[in-house]
This record gives C-alpha cells, sequence and structure tokens, in this order.
C-alpha cells in the first residue's frame, strides 16, 4: 500500500506544474548543517529552497511529493573527477585530462566536457549532483597516467545536468590544477630501498639528482609566477608594449587570491611544499589528494587550508604502515581540524563517493563529518558555500531523496534534483539490466 | 605420587591439544542455513557445533560477540597477491609455468587481505596469455611457509585469457615498440591458440595411452618426452585441473563455452566475465560460474557495456555468481562490494553473502571444507563489529583453521612496539655510519 | 737487502727457475682442519706440501722463509668467482654496484642479440656446455688483486643465462690457462634470469622455474633414449646429440640462487623435485632459514657482499623493517649456520680490495662466527663442498701447497698479507688500490654506473 502511494507519488510531478518548484512532505529532512528534522518538508520553487521545517504547505500550482518513510539529502558533491573528460581509461582518443606541457594555466577543463558522456547518468542516479572536473597533466587517464605538467588547467565545478556544458556550469574556473614539484620516493612500488630487489636493469637516481630535478622545477615555477606578476602590473600600468597573454591572464584571478590553487602532492614533504610556496607567492591553497598527513596539521588548520581527499579505501603507502592508514586519513585530517572534502578523482567510480565516506566512519571519522566531506565542506572549499551544499533558505535545489542513509551501498535513491529540476535518472547501466533481464 | 604424575601428564596433553574457542552471543550469519543471534564452537581446527544455544566445553576459550557477526571467511576467487610473479608474457600457452613454483608467504598484501576478512583466495597467473599458467588456492596463513598456506585437497587450476589483454602483444602500435609481435592479434586468433592447444594436448594424450597400452601388454616401447606444456592440458581434458578463464564480452564467452564442449572439457570459471548477463543462459546451461567485479566498468573498451546488475541478473538466471577482487585493495573490502548487488538487482542478504563465501568456495569445489557456518567445515571465520554489508562495519578478528590469524585490537596494540623496534635499527645504523666516517659523515673523498 | 733477495727470487721465479723446495719456518700455522700448531714449519716440494709440523727436516736444497711472528693459513678459496674467465664483468659493475646478494647477484647482462625464444624447445638461455676450465687464463688483471688478498684458488663459473656453465676449481697463478685447472667440471651455474615482461620465454620467475624443470626432465629422457639406443642401435633412430643436456648432465652439482628464507624454502623443494644435488648460494636471509637448511643436508655459499644501505636516498623515505633486519642481521647468518651444523663456505663476489674483503669476514666474526670457522668457511669447507677436499683446503701433507702467509690474524684490519703460495710459487702481494668513491665493498659507486 505504502509503496503504491509512492509510486503515484513519485509520478505526480510529471502531471503538475512547474518543473522547478515543487514541495516534499513527511519525510526525515538532512540538512547537513542542521539537526535532522523528522517528518519534515522542503518547499523549493524556482529552483531555489524557500522554505524547510514542519508541515509546511504547497503554495497553488506548486507539485507535492508525499516521501512518507524517505529521507531528503542535499546532492552529493565530488571534488575531484574526470566525469565527461575521459570515457574509456584505455583508450586514448577518449581521454581529455592530461595536456602537453609544463605550464597550461589557460587550459579549461569545463568546455572539454561531453555532456553525452554515459558516465554523467551513471553517477547522478546514486545521488552526486556536482562535480569538479580536474585536469591532470599528460601521460593520458588522468591520475592513471601520471602528471609531467606542473600548472594544468583550470578546473570546474559542473551540476551533473544540462543539454551542454554551458548548461551545466556552475563555475567555470572553480580552481587552479597544479602537480607540484616534490621529490619522488626513485622506486615508486619497489619502495623500501634495498638494491638487491630492483629488478635487472634498473637503475636508481640518486637523491641528489631527485633533488636537482625538484630545484630546477620549483625555480622554474617561480619564474613563472614572477613572470605572471610582472604581466599582471604591465597590464594594470598599461604599460607600452604590453601584449595580452592568455597564459599569464589566467594567473590573474589565482595572484589576485579569487581562485584557489589545488596541489596535488601525496607525501608529507609535497604538503610542506605547497604550504610554502603558497605562502611565499601569496596564494590561495587546497591541498588535492594527500596520502598523508604527518606533522603537517597544526599549520594546515593556522592557516586555513584546507584538503580534498582521494579514496579512502586505498593500500598503504608503505610496508610497515597500519593496514588501516588509508582508511583512518579522513579521521586524522578531521581530528586535526583541517577542513576537507572527499574526491574519487575517477569518472567511473565516482558514484560510489558516499561509500568511501561510509568506510572513514568505520574507522574514526563521525558520520556528520563523513556527511559533510561530501557536501557542505566540498561546497565551501570551492567557494559555493552560499549556493550549495546544504538544505538551507536560499539555496539552490540540489537535493535528493533516498529510502536510507546514502553512505550506505543498499540505499537506494529514488529521486534526484538539480536546480530543482527533476534528474532523469535513467541510465546505460539500467537499460542493459531491463532489457537482458527480459531476454528469453 | 604416580595419580599426581598422571594428572599433570593429563593437564599437559589437554593443553597441548589447542582449547576450544566458542564465539559467544553473536549475530551468525550462516550464509547457508540463515541469521540469528548464537554461538559458534571451534573445536580442533572446525565448526563443531553453531546455534543459538551453544554451551562451553571445559577449557574454552571464550570470545564475547556481543554486538558482532560472525561470517564465514571471505574467499577471493580472483586473486594475484602472494606470488613473485603474475605473468609469463612470453608466450601464448604459458601451460607449463605455474603460481605454485612462486608461492610468496611474505607478501604483506596477506596480512591486508585478512584485515579484510578474506581466509581463501585463488590466486592466478595474469591474463597476459590465451592460455596462462598454472594457478592454486591458499588460506591466508600469515607467517606460515609457503607449503603450509596451500589449501589442501583444492583441485589445481590454469588460467585462460580471452579478449582485449592476450592480443596486445600481437598489436603493432602496441604497447612496446621494438618488440617481436607475438600471435595473436585477434579474438579470432584467441580461439585459434586454444583450439590448436588442445589439439595437440589430444594428440598427445593419445601418444602416452598409446604407450601405456603397449607396456600394458608387455611390449617394448619408447615413452613420448614428457611435455611440461602440455601435461597441465590433458588435466583438464581428463577433469582433474579447473580451467578459470578471463572474459569479457559475450561473443568470446560463448566461444570458450563451445571450444570446451568441442574437446569435452568444462569451463570451471569465466572470470570478469564483464557481460555474462548477456548469456548468462549459455553460461548456466554449461554449467560454468561465474566470477566477477561488483561494479568495475569502461576502463577499457570490452568493459563499456558492463554494468553493476551482472551479478544479479545472472544469479537470478540460475548460474553460480561469486565476486572477486584481482587487486589487492578491493580483496579487502569484498564485503562492501557485495552489499552493491543489494542495490542494483535486488538480491537478498543471504545471496549477496553468498557471492562472496559458498558459492567461489563451490566455484573451486572445497565447499564440502569451507564457505558458509555449518557443522564440520573448517573454523574460517570472520568477525565484524557492525553487520559485513554495512559500510560502517570493520573486521575484528579472523580465524583460519580455529587459529586466529588477524585481531585488530592486537594489531594496533602492537604498533608502538613495531616502531620502536623500527627506531631501534635505525639508530644503530645511524650510530655505525657515524663510526666509519669519524671525520664529519661525509662520503667524500679527496680525490674526486 | 732481503727485500731485493726475494726480489730477485720472485723474478727468478717467474722465470722458471723455480727453488725445489721451500720451507717456511717458525711461523705459528693454522692448517683449518686439525690444531693450530704454535711454532712449526711447513715444507714445500713441487708445488706440494711435503711436510708440516713442528719437528720437520728442513732439507739442505731449500729455501727459507723466515716464518717468524707470521701464521702460516692455507690459501683462501673463492667459493663463486669470473676470475680467469675472459669478458667476464665483475658483479658489482654488472649489476650496478652495491648489491647484497640473491638471485641477481652474478649476473651478466642477458643475452639481448639473441633472438626472444620462442618457446621451451629454443634455449638461448642454456649454454651449459661451457666450461671455465676451457677459459681460463692466468693473465686476467684482476688474479694479482686476489692474491694479495689471500686467495690462491678460486671456483669460476660462466655466468650468462640460466645454465650458465660448468665451474671449475682453478689456482691462481700458471703459464696457462690449463696449467690453473684444479678440477675441470665441479658444478653447473644456475641463475633464475629471465628477459623480463615482454622479452623472450622465460619472461618472468615463473617461467624460469619452469625452464628449468623441462631441461630436467629432457635430459633424463635423453639419457634413457642413449642408454636403450647404445644397447641396441641397429634398426633404431638415433637420438641426436643435444650438448646443452649433455652438459647438465656431466655436472655433478648444481648451483642455485637464493636471497629470502622463501627462496631457500622453494629451491631446497625444488632440487629434491629434480633430484639433483644442489648448493644454494647467496642466502641474505640464511640467518632465518636455520630450520629448513638443518636437515636439508644441502651446502649452501653465503654472500660476503652484505646487504647495504642504498648510497644517497631520501632521508625522509625510511626503509621497511624487512630491509633493515637484513642488513642488520645478514652478517650472523654465518654464525647461525656453524651454529645449526649447516654446511657453508663464503665467497668474495667481486670484492677486490683486501681491506674490503677482510671487512666483510669481520663482520661475520663480529656477529658471532668463530676465527676459526671463518678460515675453515674460505679453505677447508669450500673444498669439502666441491669434493677437491683430498687435495686442497688446508695444511696437510700431499695437499697442493696453497698457502697465505700473514702477519696478524686473518681478516683483522690490521692483517697484512706477506707471501701467497700457489702451486707452491710464492708470490708477494700488489699495494692494494685506494677505494673507490663512496663505496665500502670495493665495487665501482653508484655514480659511475648511472
Amino acid at each position: 500500500m505504502k509503496t503504491c502511494i509512492l509510486a503515484i507519488a513519485m509520478s505526480l510531478p510529471l502531471l503538475a506544474g512547474a518543473d522547478d518548484s515543487f514541495l516534499i512532505r513527511g519525510a526525515t529532512v538532512h540538512p547537513v548543517t542542521g539537526p535532522e528534522i523528522k517528518d519534515g518538508s522542503v518547499l523549493v520553487r524556482d529552483g531555489k529552497i524557500i522554505g524547510i521545517g514542519h508541515n509546511l504547505s504547497a503554495p497553488k500550482g506548486v507539485r507535492v511529493i508525499e516521501a512518507k518513510g524517505l529521507h531528503v539529502y542535499p546532492g552529493i558533491i565530488d571534488s575531484g573527477t574526470e566525469l565527461g573528460v575521459s570515457e574509456i581509461g584505455a583508450i586514448r582518443e577518449s581521454v581529455d585530462t592530461g595536456e602537453l606541457g609544463t605550464f597550461n594555466p589557460q587550459l579549461r577543463s569545463e568546455i572539454a566536457i561531453n555532456p553525452s558522456s554515459e558516465h554523467i547518468p551513471v553517477t547522478r542516479a546514486n545521488g552526486i549532483t556536482t562535480v569538479v572536473v580536474m585536469p591532470m597533466g599528460a601521460g593520458g587517464g588522468g591520475r592513471r597516467g601520471g602528471g609531467g605538467g606542473i600548472i594544468n588547467g583550470q578546473a570546474a565545478l559542473v551540476h551533473l545536468d544540462g543539454w551542454t556544458w554551458e548548461e551545466m556550469e556552475v563555475q567555470k574556473s572553480a580552481a587552479m590544477a597544479m602537480r607540484f614539484p616534490t621529490i619522488q620516493s626513485p622506486f615508486g612500488r619497489f619502495g623500501g630501498g634495498d638494491p638487491s630487489e630492483l629488478p635487472p636493469g634498473f637503475t636508481r637516481t640518486t637523491f641528489t639528482d631527485q633533488k636537482k630535478t625538484y630545484e630546477s622545477q620549483l625555480r622554474e615555477l617561480r619564474e613563472f609566477f614572477e613572470e605572471a606578476r610582472r604581466y599582471q602590473k604591465a597590464k594594470e600600468t598599461k604599460a607600452p608594449g604590453f601584449k595580452p597573454d592568455l597564459k599569464y591572464e589566467a594567473m590573474l584571478p589565482v595572484l589576485e587570491g579569487k581562485v584557489p590553487v589545488v596541489a596535488m602532492g601525496g607525501h608529507e614533504r609535497a604538503i610542506r611544499d605547497a604550504v610554502k610556496f603558497a605562502d611565499d607567492e601569496k596564494v590561495k591553497l587546497i591541498i588535492g589528494e594527500p596520502r598523508e598527513l604527518g606533522k603537517m596539521g597544526p599549520e594546515l588548520k593556522a592557516k586555513n587550508i584546507p584538503a580534498v581527499l582521494g579514496p579512502t579505501l586505498a593500500l598503504p603507502e608503505h610496508e610497515d604502515d597500519g593496514y588501516d592508514s588509508a582508511y583512518s586519513l579522513p579521521a586524522e585530517f578531521y581530528k586535526a581540524g583541517v577542513k576537507f572534502a572527499l574526491g574519487s578523482f575517477s569518472n567511473e567510480f565516482s558514484r560510489n563517493l558516499p561509500y568511501q565516506a561510509g568506510t572513514a566512519v568505520a574507522f574514526g571519522l563521525p558520520k556528520e563529518e563523513a556527511l559533510k566531506a561530501i557536501t557542505i565542506n566540498a561546497a565551501q572549499i570551492w567557494g559555493v558555500g552560499d549556493k550549495l551544499g546544504s538544505l538551507e533558505e536560499g539555496k539552490w535545489a540540489d537535493l535528493m531523496v533516498t529510502d536510507g542513509d546514502p553512505l550506505e551501498t543498499k540505499t537506494q535513491v529514488k529521486q534526484v534534483f538539480i536546480k530543482g529540476k527533476t534528474v532523469d535518472l535513467e541510465n546505460k547501466h539500467h537499460r542493459l539490466y531491463e532489457k537482458y533481464l527480459a531476454r528469453p | 605420587m604416580m595419580k599426581a604424575f598422571l594428572t599433570t601428564l593429563l593437564a599437559c596433553a589437554v593443553s597441548y591439544a589447542a582449547a576450544p574457542i566458542l564465539i559467544q552471543n553473536a549475530t551468525i550469519l550462516t550464509v547457508t542455513k540463515g541469521t540469528y543471534k548464537g554461538s559458534v564452537l571451534i573445536r580442533d581446527g572446525k565448526i563443531a557445533e553453531v546455534g543459538e544455544k551453544v554451551t562451553a566445553p571445559a577449557g574454552a576459550t571464550i570470545v564475547d560477540g556481543t554486538g558482532k557477526y560472525v561470517m564465514p571467511g571471505i574467499i577471493d576467487c580472483h586473486s594475484h597477491i602472494a606470488s613473485d610473479a603474475i605473468n609469463e608474457g612470453s608466450v601464448s600457452v604459458s601451460s607449463m609455468v605455474g603460481i605454485p613454483d612462486t608461492i610468496n608467504p611474505d607478501d604483506i598484501d596477506i596480512y591486508r587481505a585478512l584485515a579484510g576478512g578474506v581466509t581463501t583466495a585463488n590466486i592466478l597467473h595474469g591474463s597476459a596469455n590465451s592460455i596462462g599458467g598454472k594457478t592454486i588456492v591458499l588460506k591466508m596463513r600469515w607467517g606460515k611457509d609457503a607449503h603450509d598456506m596451500i589449501f589442501q585437497g583444492a583441485l589445481p587450476g590454469i588460467k585462460f585469457a580471452l579478449g582485449e589483454n592476450p592480443k596486445r602483444a600481437g598489436n603493432p602500435t602496441g604497447q612496446r615498440i621494438n618488440a617481436t609481435l607475438r600471435y595473436p592479434a585477434t579474438r579470432m586468433g584467441v580461439e585459434d591458440v586454444i583450439r590448436e592447444a588442445f589439439q595437440d594436448a589430444k594428440i598427445y594424450q593419445q601418444e602416452w595411452k598409446d604407450y601405456n597400452a603397449k607396456v600394458a601388454r608387455g611390449e617394448s616401447a619408447v615413452p613420448p618426452r614428457r611435455d611440461e606444456r602440455l601435461e597441465p592440458l590433458v588435466e583438464v581434458l581428463e577433469g582433474k585441473r579447473l580451467v578459470h578463464a578471463h572474459c569479457y564480452r559475450q561473443d568470446e564467452i560463448l566461444m570458450l563455452l563451445k571450444v570446451g564442449d568441442e574437446f569435452g572439457f568444462k569451463i570451471r570459471t569465466l572470470q570478469h566475465v564483464l557481460e555474462g548477463y548477456k548469456v548468462a543462459k549459455e553460461i548456466a546451461d554449461h554449467g560454468t560460474g561465474a566470477s566477477t567485479f561488483s561494479d568495475w566498468w569502461a576502463y577499457k573498451l570490452e568493459a563499456f557495456d558492463a554494468i553493476p546488475y551482472n551479478a544479479a541478473i545472472m544469479t537470478r538466471k540460475g548460474v553460480i555468481v561469486s565476486l572477486n577482487s584481482d587487486d589487492a585493495q578491493l580483496m579487502r573490502h569484498l564485503n562492501d562490494e557485495a552489499a552493491k548487488t543489494m542495490k542494483y538487482g535486488g538480491l537478498t542478504e543471504d545471496e549477496a553473502l553468498a557471492l562472496i563465501t559458498i558459492n567461489p568456495a563451490k566455484q573451486l569445489m572445497i565447499d564440502n571444507k569451507v564457505g558458509s557456518i555449518e557443522v564440520g567445515k573448517d573454523a574460517d571465520l570472520a568477525i565484524y563489529d557492525e553487520h559485513p554489508l554495512s559500510n560502517y562495519a570493520k573486521v575484528d578478528k579472523v580465524f583460519i583453521d580455529g587459529e586466529l590469524y588477524f585481531d585488530r585490537d592486537k594489531d594496533i596494540a602492537g604498533r608502538p612496539a613495531k616502531e620502536a623496534d623500527k627506531e631501534k635499527l635505525l639508530e644503530k645504523e645511524k650510530q655505525m655510519e657515524q663510526q666509519r666516517r669519524p671525520n664529519g659523515g661525509t662520503n667524500r673523498r679527496p680525490a674526486e | 737487502m732481503k727485500r731485493l733477495i726475494l726480489a730477485l727470487v720472485a723474478v727468478a721465479a717467474l722465470h722458471a727457475e723455480l727453488p725445489s723446495a721451500i720451507a717456511i719456518r717458525n711461523a705459528r700455522i693454522v692448517p683449518a682442519n686439525s690444531p693450530t700448531i704454535a711454532r712449526g714449519t711447513v715444507l714445500l716440494r713441487n708445488g706440494l706440501i711435503e711436510a708440516v709440523g713442528t719437528d720437520v727436516q728442513i732439507p739442505a736444497d731449500a729455501w727459507v722463509v723466515e716464518g717468524d711472528g707470521l701464521t702460516v693459513y692455507p690459501g683462501l678459496i673463492d667459493s663463486i668467482s669470473t676470475l680467469g674467465l675472459p669478458n667476464a664483468v665483475t658483479t658489482a659493475a654488472a649489476t650496478g654496484g652495491g648489491r647484497g646478494g640473491g638471485a641477481n647477484v652474478i649476473q651478466a647482462a642477458p643475452a639481448s642479440t639473441a633472438p626472444p625464444a620462442r618457446g621451451p624447445e629454443d634455449r638461448p638461455s642454456t649454454t651449459s656446455w661451457e666450461k671455465a676450465a676451457d677459459e681460463v687464463k692466468p693473465t686476467d688483471t684482476r688474479i694479482e688483486a686476489a692474491r694479495s688478498a689471500g686467495f690462491t684458488t678460486a671456483v669460476s663459473f660462466p655466468h650468462r643465462g640460466i645454465f650458465a656453465g660448468q665451474g671449475a676449481v682453478v689456482d691462481l697463478a700458471g703459464e696457462k690457462g690449463g696449467d690453473m685447472v684444479v678440477a675441470p667440471s665441479v658444478g653447473q651455474y644456475v641463475t633464475l634470469t629471465n628477459s623480463g615482461f615482454g622479452g623472450g620465454y622465460p619472461g618472468s620467475l615463473m617461467g624460469s622455474i619452469a625452464y628449468i624443470r623441462q631441461i630436467y626432465i629432457d635430459a633424463d629422457y635423453y639419457q634413457k633414449a642413449k642408454a636403450k639406443y647404445a644397447a641396441n642401435p641397429r634398426g633404431n633412430p638415433r637420438p641426436a646429440y643435444d650438448r646443452a643436456l649433455e652438459g647438465v648432465i656431466d655436472s655433478p652439482r648444481v648451483l642455485i640462487p637464493v636471497s629470502r628464507r622463501i627462496d631457500v624454502d622453494r629451491m631446497l623443494r625444488f632440487a629434491t623435485e629434480l633430484k639433483v644435488k644442489a648448493i644454494l648460494y647467496g642466502a641474505v636471509e640464511g640467518y632465518r632459514s636455520a630450520d629448513l637448511l638443518k636437515s636439508a643436508g644441502v651446502p649452501v655459499l653465503v654472500n660476503l657482499r652484505w646487504p647495504e644501505k642504498a648510497r644517497d636516498t631520501d632521508p625522509e623515505e625510511i626503509d621497511n623493517m624487512r630491509v633493515l633486519e637484513n642488513r642488520d642481521k645478514a652478517p650472523s647468518t654465518p654464525a647461525v649456520f656453524a651454529k645449526n651444523g649447516i654446511k657453508f663456505a663464503l665467497y668474495a663476489d667481486g670484492i677486490e680490495r683486501r681491506t674490503d674483503l677482510y671487512r666483510a669476514v669481520k663482520r661475520a666474526i663480529d656477529a658471532g662466527l668463530s676465527q676459526d670457522d671463518a678460515v675453515r668457511a674460505m679453505t677447508i669447507w669450500p673444498a669439502e663442498i666441491y669434493g677437491v677436499a683430498d687435495r686442497l683446503g688446508s695444511i696437510e701433507k700431499g695437499k697442493i701447497a696453497n698457502l697465505v702467509v700473514t702477519k696478524g690474524d686473518l681478516f683483522q684490519d690490521k692483517t697484512e698479507v706477506k707471501y701467497i703460495f700457489v702451486d707452491g710459487i710464492k708470490f708477494e702481494p700488489v699495494p692494494e688500490e685506494p677505494p673507490a668513491f663512496g663505496n665500502r665493498n670495493g665495487a665501482p659507486s653508484n655514480g659511475e654506473q648511472q
């Protein structure tokens, strides 16, 4: 009986009036920035949340969605993805995450997003409404390729709905993606330093050489910033002989502190170096995909530098690390008072972001914090905390209706709304499911 | 005096045989015989009793299971850990090589898998070749030597691979620039390689049959040369070696089932089999098991039609399905992966749990020993602090053959001491370093 | 003055005007397999030890070497070597410096010019018929330095490939190669090289092991086929001559590389499966493997190139505990073996400088190996392992006159090598090379290999 009502209730939006106005009622509402509201209502008008509370009533013409027994959450934000810019990792032609060249601030990921990517419907079907599309640097399929570039381009913040990337846009330039120079362990997966374990023919690069490379890269980076500053000055003062340059133009918002730099690093040293650099160059910094926190907690907290953590479900960095070192990293960041969001740094696994958050809870992260890491924290880190990330009056109606806790796998996402518009949850996987289930 | 002596002797004997263990008052997920609050008694490495009310025998160690969940140890049907080698990628038929020759019991990923609830893993050769090397089933007995990790009584296996991977080395624009091209370069060639190999195996099998017949008749005969490459294939023909075939697309899946029919052998499991849902009927008819990912897709072209409903569809169509990892990290949370089949396809809790316990056990033909919590089976158990199908769950303890191989509390408690030991060695090394170079600690010699 | 005379004698020795007998008198004598003689005489004649003891009569025609304050040891035997072989790169140079013992230790570059193997039938990695005895030459410039460290004998092996060839016990002096050979075929040198992923067969450790297995199956088959044919050649096709299999069959022992405990476990089982008389070499984790070796009856050659911390590493990258432990405990392997009655010997793996060699042995002594056992591990024990103890390895009447005479105990920092006798010919040590930059083991440093 209940299912029946629900089914009818779900189909109502197709019959009733304006698509981006509706009232959800009878659900447990989870604003994230406030306590949960049992038997609550969310009122949406023209794509914005205009009311949250108990027993709100729908104005005339606004359809009602009965959601008894269900839950309403803000739409999930994935703070690091390849969605739309990489289709099949192994096929180079379908991958656009990494360009050639060392300093490419002028590259914009937004315009390379394919709104018809099969990954988009599949991902939003699990309640992910907004993602950051991150350029990763040369080498093929994003993080699978590895960075050769230092400044890789502008990351875009987009909604997972729209006929064109223009319609999807939330922020064309949410951050400048940087792979900060750092001294990497020379062995990679052969870590441990035992020379007799190297495969035959493999020669080690010495720390001295690594350091030289690092220092020269750092020098190049600093010079680039200096040139950008000179350009900035020349432009401001309308210096004679001034010629516009796309690369330096793209650096201006970074120098002005309007666009943060996401420094992809890894180890503690990379974080340290990035923080120092940001101090020296006076730019806003976000730490990208750190694999450890080390002793950097207090400094990150004091300087209000947030982080975007990669997948929780990862192997430890070193053989001697605790087996749960990656699992408990989010909890570590939380305990150190460092604000963070979570990113899948993937396309195919973006839909599993809430489960990464769930595992973090098992290993010490409070449940509310886990939810914040994929909603409000993310929104605030990307500078759209006034528009997204929680169920509050005045914010966009990016939200989902579920039959349970979104961090639990078994939970079904019943409905998704982006800016108040119903999102079509049909996707390639579901279509193939129906088709082949019905095969005689 | 004598009595006291004998009693002491008896006491020693009793304590010598490991004391029985009772895991008490937990939620027992038997997988095959329902879920209920109860207890499990372990004795002599086996499950001696399981039920709602189990009394503790004298001398039993009690493990308090209040609020905890006990399930059978997870069985991963596709793994590459614990081996010093994975692929012999030089030739398309490498059946002479095998994982059993390179078992590495020191691989830390064994311990990490344990910490994720895994007690048994099917260690496979990689997917570089149409016919790969021999495979082996291991229990995650961390700390034991290689031989003691082998799952006694499990049939040996062999790996086949279809699709993109085994033909990569035939691709002129492929990975390596100066390498010689290796046949096959197409899916057509992959089938050919397999059929040719089994054709050779059949001839070889006949040669030995003829020779043995001659010897039986008392005739003088020259035996055929023992060919290590063809021996395992003959074992496949005779049903003594299980075939685990990596495959993706429906056409190659169908192809292999038919090649099996042609030569008279069964494919034991199809691995990955991401388009298995399209030919579930044929798979079920052939009697093959399917071991797949929960939701991996789009990383290569042949995985582009992969759907997270794969396991559910195949299950509904009568295929015995398991979920595997093929990855040291994914292996650590197969319980989370199983939960996905409830979301995508509506499998029940027991059906989902079966995918990582009794089903892989059946596929590996070890279900008489492991895969569910039933009296008489090996005491391979994992204790979780929340329901294992919840993302909030983590593993507390893992038993294999009734021995405690993983204990989270002990692991965490032991970390400071390990750190200290490491510090000691590092300090010692630093001292030695300074002693050797008393003049300021530089490596430099004046001549340079 | 004395030195001048001795120099003239040495020169004269090179011109084949050898003294008919030499007596080293009033020296401390460490025979290796019998108790030390505090003060005695060793008499050499015609390249052999004629007498040794406290009351040896020195014949009139003997040259006398005053042994006061000196100690006479049996000449050291390097249990795995390439000394005397032309074109053999030292292990360290081939593999990039500073390696610990193990499977990759003695490995020249793989035969990359040959076309990749198409399968087990192809066997480009087998040159089992090659004999070091056929190739050794006394003109190898490394021989002098080796002698100056106290080596009189080396067991030299070809090193290239999986079945690299047959080793020979060679004395480190002679006019031509043949003069040097003491025992022409003492063992087959096996490595687990492979061409890596993307190369020919075998391209993995699994492949190398399968490769070796098939060779032994084929060798067994070949022997049976040959015997059958020999018994009845008429009317029967003959088995093709296969020099690779002949080489394997001719080898009385097989040297198999191991590094970790799991390698020891694996190779002991493999040797049992193949039914070969095995010697394991390398053994970085020997100290952890005593229980496996104790009852196995398989001798082990322990690499003196103890695992070292790599040079110039990232100070923020700390090695694994396993690696740290090996560095700490590897030098205790000989002591652990001695304690457990496991037969072993030591080999230099290309350590050329005397100081470096003695330092390496001393580390083993500091870790618990007795001085006497250290001497035995480089004299009588390798002789026993290779089946030449009837003629080498100790100071006994009738054995070959291979001796090293030192001032001070062997293997100490301040040890001075005074004379070396090879086949009864007296040599003096040459001055030591200065240490190469940055590497304690005397091999070329990492920097040169980049």
